[in-house]
């Protein structure tokens, strides 16, 4: 990881990353005390990859999602320290997206940075990359970035969707407030264009428009161009509800939400975040709602798209062995913290942390006897003004007083694979360290 | 455990300690329409099924979401009435067989001793129609412990109160006797004293999942019915909450009726597994022969969906389409809209040519109406005699599935109208694959490959 135990920062690696979040800490205030709900968590996405974000319920991974788009409630949330860094992207001039020796087969490359145009400056952190740090941005740059670079997709279908608006007036939506000018050039109407009609058409377009211009809008004069950007509208709404292996698009758009089954409700949502071609995909747990039939689809669903638009992927779920098929690289979470990020398959063939470990093996297999799962004893601490200390310890199995006396910080222990333990830190067992081979109980 | 339909009399009546039978059950919803609320169809939650499960074993029910296993679940804890059929309870041996003799004859050949027999065992051993006696013995030997722990638990009661309601309510205990009781309750499940005086909201998922176990244990049942009890919890509470399942099984001979949809935790906790599909049984049999030789193309989707740690990446296999609505079942069998594998004797019919016209595009708005003579015989009319013309071509196109194709007889177009014609199929039974393994599907599995 990029931050060193004294909090010194480090600047990002060379390698290209969509997003970086470095040591981020979110807070909420509550009558206990404050809660440290996020605390100290940083990890890198790369370029077109699938980071998986794993953990159990009240370890933080939403809360961490939702920093992304601002969307963490404040108050009571404070945004208690770190940054959230993302490089936007566009595809890429020379191959138009397929990947070539230009975009090292990535399919995007980074904007350069608007205030050195690529030499390196501090705002870029010399990496001549335009960086946004998300905390920092004021609403309104954020609410461009929101649907269009970076887009979400909820666990819950049913509350994503607003049950009054039809699924075209809903993906419409994303392009009116994205790609308004695009639509306005589609249906005809140039910039230079002056007059009632292409003003009233504009105003339309960018969801400006009130009650009488829509009335004035529906009377013939002005009518053929407000059809003109209906067609236009509904044509693209339909290839984006297209992109997500929807039969018939043109007759789904004019349903209703409740229509719907829940496995096409999480199509729609999928095909709206995706409708701008955003650089980053936030998934909270998009198949938790869903049979495991569907669920399957829908993972395929989100693998397919994902390689074709080469967007890189926030993929967040509590259960791992689904993290396992879409994921390339996982970093677990446990009470606010990151305890061990790795490649996925170094993850599950040889995971180094008790807590991964213990996950792991709390599982059903067919091979395990009934009545003899291994599951993590005791419960989630509270996260109220925790103690340095190691926040695994009281429910690990490898414990030592070292880990009650200092806390563990990420550390690499192989090709990419870090982890926030002791236990790999000196020799086994010597002057108070935890060990594999030692079972406190 | 032993499946069967009601009119098959092919398999053998058994003997042995059955703990519940299930006898061709029925659970119907109407759907009201209109200002009158007139009755205009009905959601066929569950649809003829019968298993039987024995004193001390675990049956896992599976299947997805609308298959109709929490109505089951809720039949057999007595929640709701069954339209048809029936759930017995407490059978013995011999007075099993009677019943299933009796049973075996339609309702309008009964002899009036016949119906008068079958009337008393239905008074002993049907839970829906149970004497009062016979009842109030059924609901302390029936418990159920639900999903959401956080629901099932009243939020303004203490834990005191809601673990000791059963026994109050049956005049178990009172004062301090019952103070003791739940305290040695709260113990068999990992908990103590200092929880007595808190209320639901104090706790963990987890721990009101051990609270509502402990409710549920308080009169000290034979059988549990377990509706997804583990499905709000994280893994490692999961682990936990198996854990303490299966050693209450052991210390107390208890009989899970376990529903899931979680196959790997079936798979761990069950003996035998019923797997569901649109409110029928798709297959049941022993865990390991479910698993290992899969005899049902759903069984077969639904463990080649089930995401597993140890599972190849690529062997992710998905099933195409929906669940079909539950008022309208497909005919034949309820499995061939989305079979990989499904043959022209699956029972294609007229709905499986409106369902496919729904999803091209603009053929189905052309449609004006459907006129049925059967499922398997209708006349479509069309705006124009062009989109009759084109549907009969698609029909012979490998735009529909070939298994369609071939079991479509015949096909007649009269100008805007087009009559399709079907073979008809009857319903598919279950039939003996294996010892105590039964599958409702008209093929071996060897004629298949998947």
């Amino acid at each position: 990881m990029i931050v060193e135990t004294d909090g010194r920062v480090t600047p990002p690696r060379a390698a290209a990353t969509v997003a970086s979040v470095i040591d981020l800490r979110v807070h909420f205030r509550s009558k206990a005390g404050t809660v440290h709900a996020v605390d100290g968590v940083s990890f890198d996405i790369r370029d077109g990859e699938t980071l998986g974000l794993v953990g159990e319920t009240g370890c933080g991974k939403t809360v961490t999602a939702r920093s992304f788009l601002g969307l963490v409630p404040i108050p009571p949330g404070i945004m208690a320290g770190g940054s959230i860094l993302f490089r936007p992207h566009h595809t890429c001039p020379s191959c138009g997206g397929p990947g070539c020796e230009h975009c090292a087969d990535g399919g995007r490359i980074p904007d350069p940075c608007p205030h050195c145009e690529g030499a390196g400056c501090e705002r870029c952190a010399k990496s001549g990359q335009h960086t946004i740090d998300l905390l920092e941005v004021p609403e309104t740059e954020m609410r461009n970035i929101r649907g269009d670079r970076i887009a979400m997709v909820f666990q819950d279908p049913d509350k994503a969707l607003n049950p009054a608006l039809s699924i075209r007036e809903q993906v419409a939506e994303v392009f009116y407030l994205h790609r308004s000018d695009e639509l306005l050039a589609d249906a005809g109407i140039d910039e230079g264009d002056r007059g009632v009609a292409p003003f009233l058409i504009r105003r339309k377009a960018r969801l400006l428009s009130r009650r009488p211009e829509d009335v004035l809008l529906s009377l013939p004069p002005l009518r053929a161009k407000r059809n003109q950007l209906r067609m236009v509208t509904r044509a693209r709404v339909a290839d984006a509800l297209a992109e997500t292996q929807i039969a018939n698009p043109s007759k789904l758009m004019e349903r209703y939400p409740h229509e719907l089954s829940g496995g096409m409700k999480q199509r729609v949502i999928i095909a709206q975040a995706l409708a701008c071609d955003p650089d980053l995909l936030i998934a909270d747990e998009p198949t938790t709602a869903l049979d495991v039939t569907v669920q399957a689809r829908i993972l395929e669903l989100v693998k397919e798209l994902q390689q074709r638009h080469r967007t890189s992927v926030l993929y967040i779920s509590h259960d791992l062995s689904l993290v396992s098929r879409v994921c390339d690289r996982v970093a677990v979470m446990y009470a606010g913290r990151i305890v061990e990020t790795s490649a996925t398959e170094v993850l599950f063939s040889d995971p180094q942390h008790p807590y991964t470990r213990g996950l792991l093996a709390a599982i059903p297999a067919a091979s395990h006897q009934r009545g003899k799962l291994v599951g993590i004893s005791g419960t989630v601490p509270e996260l109220i003004d925790p103690p340095a200390m190691c926040r695994f310890a009281g429910r690990c199995p490898y414990e030592a007083e070292l880990c009650r006396a200092a806390d563990p910080m990420p550390a690499s222990v192989g090709d990419g694979h870090e982890v926030a333990c002791f236990i790999h830190d000196a020799p086994a067992g010597a002057n108070g360290r935890p060990s594999f081979d030692r079972r406190v109980r | 455990m032993r499946i069967s339909h009601r009119d098959d009399k092919a398999l053998p009546l058994t003997d042995g300690d059955q703990m519940l039978a299930l006898r061709d059950l029925r659970k119907y919803f109407p759907i009201k329409e209109g200002a009158l609320q007139r009755v205009a169809g009905h959601v066929k939650a569950v649809d003829g099924v019968s298993f039987d499960l024995n004193r001390g074993d675990t049956l896992g029910l599976v299947g997805e979401s609308g298959c109709g296993k929490t109505t089951l679940g809720r039949c057999v804890s007595g929640l709701t009435e069954p339209t048809g059929g029936g759930v017995y309870f407490d059978l013995s041996g011999s007075v099993q067989q009677r019943l299933d003799e009796l049973l075996v004859i339609p309702p309008s050949d009964r002899t009036e001793a016949e119906r008068s027999e079958l009337d008393q065992l239905d008074r002993l051993h049907r839970v829906d129609r149970l004497s009062r006696d016979s009842w109030r013995h059924y609901r302390r030997n029936c418990q159920v412990v639900f999903q959401e722990s956080f629901a099932s638990l009243n939020p303004r009661h203490l834990v005191k109160d809601i673990v000791g309601r059963p026994l109050r309510v049956h005049h178990e205990a009172s004062g301090n006797e019952l103070t003791a009781r739940v305290v040695d309750l709260l113990e068999q499940v990992g908990m103590g004293r200092q929880h007595l005086f808190r209320y639901p909201h104090q706790f963990s998922g987890g721990q009101r999942q051990r609270i509502s176990i402990a409710r549920a244990l308080a009169l000290d049942p034979e059988l549990l019915v377990l509706d997804e009890p583990t499905s709000a919890l994280d893994v490692s509470v999961q682990a936990q909450i198996l854990n303490l399942l299966h050693e209450l099984q052991q210390e107390h001979h208890l009989t899970y009726l376990f529903i899931s949809h979680d196959l790997s935790v079936v798979r761990h906790m069950a003996d035998r597994i019923v797997v569901m599909y649109l409110g029928r049984v798709a297959e049941a049999g022993p865990t390991e022969t479910i698993f290992d030789q899969p005899m049902h193309p759903y069984t077969e989707a639904l463990l080649a969906a089930s995401p597993d740690v140890t599972a190849a990446e690529e062997s992710m296999q998905t099933l195409e389409g929906s669940v079909p609505d539950p008022a309208h079942p497909p005919s034949g069998c309820r499995f061939h809209t989305r079979c990989p594998v499904a043959t022209p004797a699956c029972g294609w019919d007229v709905d499986d040519v409106v369902r496919w016209l729904e999803d091209s595009d603009g053929m189905f708005d052309a449609l004006t109406g459907v006129t049925r003579d059967s499922e398997f015989d209708a006349w479509f009319t069309f705006d124009h005699a062009q989109d009759a013309g084109r549907l009969g071509e698609a029909l012979r196109s490998d735009a529909v599935p070939s298994p369609m194709r071939t079991a479509l007889e015949e096909v007649t177009i009269d100008r805007n109208r087009i009559r399709l014609q079907f073979t008809p199929v009857d319903p598919v039974e279950l039939t003996e694959r294996g010892p105590d393994h039964v599958a409702a599907c008209v093929l071996e599995r060897r004629e298949r490959s998947i």
